[in-house]
């Protein structure tokens, strides 16, 4: 290891403790300071782990590498309303609870299945919900649902993508964004899309 | 009064109708000032979000709890955000009330609704002009399309529009830049469109005050598609890109911002104006600047207030209130009717850029022989595009293989929606409310305009005939969509000072004079007689050109 990396190793270490809960942390608070919620570290790691299922780390970065937890927490406090925020943290908690109890252990100790196998189910479930809600010609996305699991998937879900799909990481390395792309091509390649590929 | 006070000309807001009068007025020779209600804002300096990448937005641009409480108003659509909120007036200092739901969205700066305006510039056709005679309904304009043709030629040429000469009768060609194109999807519903309506419907490239090759000094669109955060390339018409520049050229501006102009100053003796009043918004102290002539600019609700708020002792309802119609006839274009739907195949073709504009379809209800249960027509702005990840695969939610598909394109869509032309009613109003009062005591304007049953009968039609386009030209999965009709979602008030031929049913004559004080003009919205159905926004820069042309004339031969 040349004196380079070494360094460059130490500030992404320093960079990644701010974003995770350490020993140089007041105990038991999130490791962000927000105006609205309340949130503990570990209701803070628990919203971690359920990004990093949505959005995992595989050859690329996921949802913690990219601290879309934090993101999503950010929205939530600033971003929603009063009602949304009470169904959102009181969703949180029975989410982890329910987890607990069906795997017998902590949401962020089950293994990328079993935490896919819990949350896919939500999916499933919202999806029924919307299908009878549509039936009725009501209009969803006004209210959130009623099942407050639900609401705290929706928003952690919906956030998490829409932090990825906007980070700097998404859109410098997995897409190609331009700030001044100069030009309009109207007739552009899909194989040309990915990032790396000249653009033009 | 000190001399400094005094000019040849004062231009009252500097939006893009107020930018046009300063621009003709000093490049005649006239010594102009032009008042501005709100702050400074420079030309590519005080674009502070233009160069910011979307991960730099805290909220990438969504928007908080805290700005939907403080923006009531501007909450109810997509102008509430968090990457242009500066550009909007703070609704907490300058209220309005609404007798009946009114979207009123402002922008109180240099260069007003010009830095966000939407660009689409489309010239009226000889039949808008004279719908209102033909119709029996309110008054006749008072000129024709031949009366501003020239006007729309100039303005085109100095503002830098691009689009094709389409050759659509309806909607007159005009001195163009080279147009943007349509993308796959876009030209080949615009054929199937064509061959399916036999030629009598068209889709055309929006025709966008956008340049597409560098013209006075401005840099050609570069497709970011972040107009509305103000320019750094100046490649979208405004009055800081345009007008303003050439009009400082000449030497002979002087531009004042935070300048509420709260009357203009009549003489009864020449029955004339002398002057404004200016509230210093800043100070509070107020000015009097006098000068020759006096172009109001300053928006159709507000241009209505000033003159509400004028000469209340000669005309109990203000300057140029005698004909009983200042203030009335408040149109905009109803929206919020359309369709969309999913468009099968082009699975290897994408775009790229990001171009700052969409299709158009002109009008081609109630013309040629086809007859509706209503009068006037409609037209659609639209776009096709593609999803930038993939769509729903309910087995695939989450996941490292989810992941990988968000950076995927997705599905093409293709989406319509109408811009309905509104008939001027008389009862449409604005009036000052005698209790409520702004942030600078001054009595604040009460909306009361809604849309009546030619508008609801049309509305019927702009969601039909939305579907049934769409699915002749093969798009799939086609709803349709008709959103309450809320006027002023269009941001294209007009008519509360119309033009006439009559001093005792319109408030302005053919050359945009009021008539109860003829070296006053409006040149905004305000003069708007009918709505037509096309923005108007390149209406308003010929009429303004034109009307200065003509009070240059006038003053040069004493006659002001």
């Amino acid at each position: 290891m040349n004196r380079r990396t070494v360094i460059k190793n130490l500030a992404l270490i320093i960079g990644g403790a701010t974003l995770l809960p350490s020993c140089f942390q007041e105990h038991g608070k999130a490791s962000m300071a927000f105006k609205k919620i309340n949130v503990s570290a570990d209701q803070e790691r628990f919203v971690a782990d359920v990004a990093e299922t949505i959005i995992p780390k595989t050859d690329t970065p996921g949802a913690k590498d990219l601290s879309l937890h934090l993101f999503v927490l950010k929205m939530v406090d600033d971003c929603f309303s009063k009602k949304d925020q009470d169904a959102f943290m009181a969703g949180l908690d029975k989410l982890s609870k329910e987890a607990e109890k069906r795997y017998d252990k902590p949401f962020g100790q089950c293994s990328q299945q079993q935490r896919e196998s819990l949350l896919t189910e939500l999916d499933q479930k919202q999806m029924a919900y919307q299908k009878a809600q549509n039936a009725h010609g009501k209009n969803l996305k006004k209210e959130l649902p009623a099942d407050d699991m639900l609401a705290f998937y929706g928003i952690t879900k919906g956030e998490t993508i829409f932090g990825y799909t906007n980070s700097k990481y998404f859109m410098t390395k997995q897409i190609v964004y331009e700030l001044i792309p100069g030009r309009y091509n109207p007739n552009f390649p899909v194989k040309n899309l990915k990032a790396g590929i000249k653009h033009g | 009064m000190s001399a400094n006070n005094t000019y040849d000309a004062i231009v009252v807001g500097s939006g893009i109708s107020g930018g046009w009068a300063a621009k003709e007025l000093t490049e005649k020779g006239l010594k102009v000032l032009m008042l501005e209600r709100g702050r400074n804002i420079e030309h590519i300096k005080d674009y502070v979000n233009a160069n910011k990448a979307p991960w730099e937005f805290e909220h990438r641009g969504g928007r908080t709890q805290k700005m939907i409480e403080d923006y009531p108003v501007l909450k109810r659509d997509y102008t509430l955000n968090e990457a242009n909120l500066d550009y909007w007036v703070n609704e907490k200092e300058s209220p309005y009330v609404e007798d009946k739901p009114f979207d009123w969205f402002r922008g109180y700066h240099v260069g007003g609704r010009s830095l966000m305006w939407g660009r689409q510039s489309y010239r009226w056709h000889e039949s808008d002009f004279e719908a209102n005679l033909k119709d029996g309904i309110a008054v006749d304009w008072p000129i024709r399309y031949a009366d501003l043709a020239p006007w729309y030629s100039y303005a085109e040429k100095f503002a830098g529009i691009s689009g094709n000469r389409d050759g659509v009768p309806i909607l007159p060609d005009g001195d163009f830049m080279p147009a943007m194109e349509m993308n796959v999807v876009e030209k080949d519903v615009s054929a199937r469109l064509k061959s399916y309506y036999k030629g009598n419907r068209h889709m055309i490239i929006g025709r966008t005050a956008n340049i597409t090759v560098p013209h006075e000094g401005r840099t050609n669109c570069q497709y970011r598609n972040k107009c509305w955060l103000g320019c750094p390339f100046g490649a979208y018409f405004s009055t800081q890109s345009s007008t303003l520049p050439a009009a400082m050229k000449t030497g002979n501006l002087t531009l004042r911002p935070w300048s509420i102009v709260t009357k203009v100053l009549y003489d009864k003796d020449t029955k004339k104006a002398k002057g404004v009043e200016v509230l210093d918004a800043e100070t509070n102290k107020t000015y009097e600047y006098n000068a020759k002539i006096i172009f109001l600019n300053a928006s159709t609700i507000n241009t209505a207030w000033i003159l509400q708020n004028s000469a209340t002792d000669i005309w109990p309802d203000g300057l140029g209130s005698s004909s009983g119609q200042l203030g009335h006839n408040l149109m905009d274009h109803h929206l919020g009717v359309g369709a969309s739907g999913m468009v099968e195949g082009y699975e290897d073709k994408y775009m790229y850029g990001r171009r700052a504009n969409g299709i158009y379809i002109p009008r081609y209800r109630n013309l040629d022989g086809d007859k509706r249960d209503y009068i006037r027509g409609f037209g659609y702005q639209g776009r096709a595009d593609r999803d930038r990840w993939s769509r729903d695969i309910p087995e695939m939610n989450l996941g490292g293989d989810f992941k990988d598909a968000l950076a995927e394109p997705g599905a093409w869509h293709m989406g319509i929606g109408g811009f309905g032309e509104t008939l001027p009613y008389h009862e449409n109003r604005v009036y000052l409310d005698k209790t409520k009062k702004d942030k600078w005591g001054l009595p604040v304007p009460v909306i009361n305009a809604v849309i009546k049953d030619n508008e609801m009968k049309m509305r019927i039609d702009m969601a039909n005939d939305a579907k049934e386009m769409l699915e002749a030209a093969g798009v799939k999965q086609v709803n349709t969509y008709t959103s309450e009709a809320v006027l002023g979602k269009g941001i294209h008030e007009m008519g509360t000072a119309r033009m006439g031929r009559d001093p005792k049913t319109s408030v302005l004559n053919g050359w945009n004079q009021v008539w109860d004080a003829q070296n006053v003009f409006v040149t905004d919205g305000a003069a708007m007689t009918s709505a037509a159905c096309q923005n108007p926004s390149l209406t308003y820069m010929a009429m303004t050109a034109r009307a200065a042309n003509y009070a240059v004339e006038q003053l040069k031969k004493g006659n002001l």
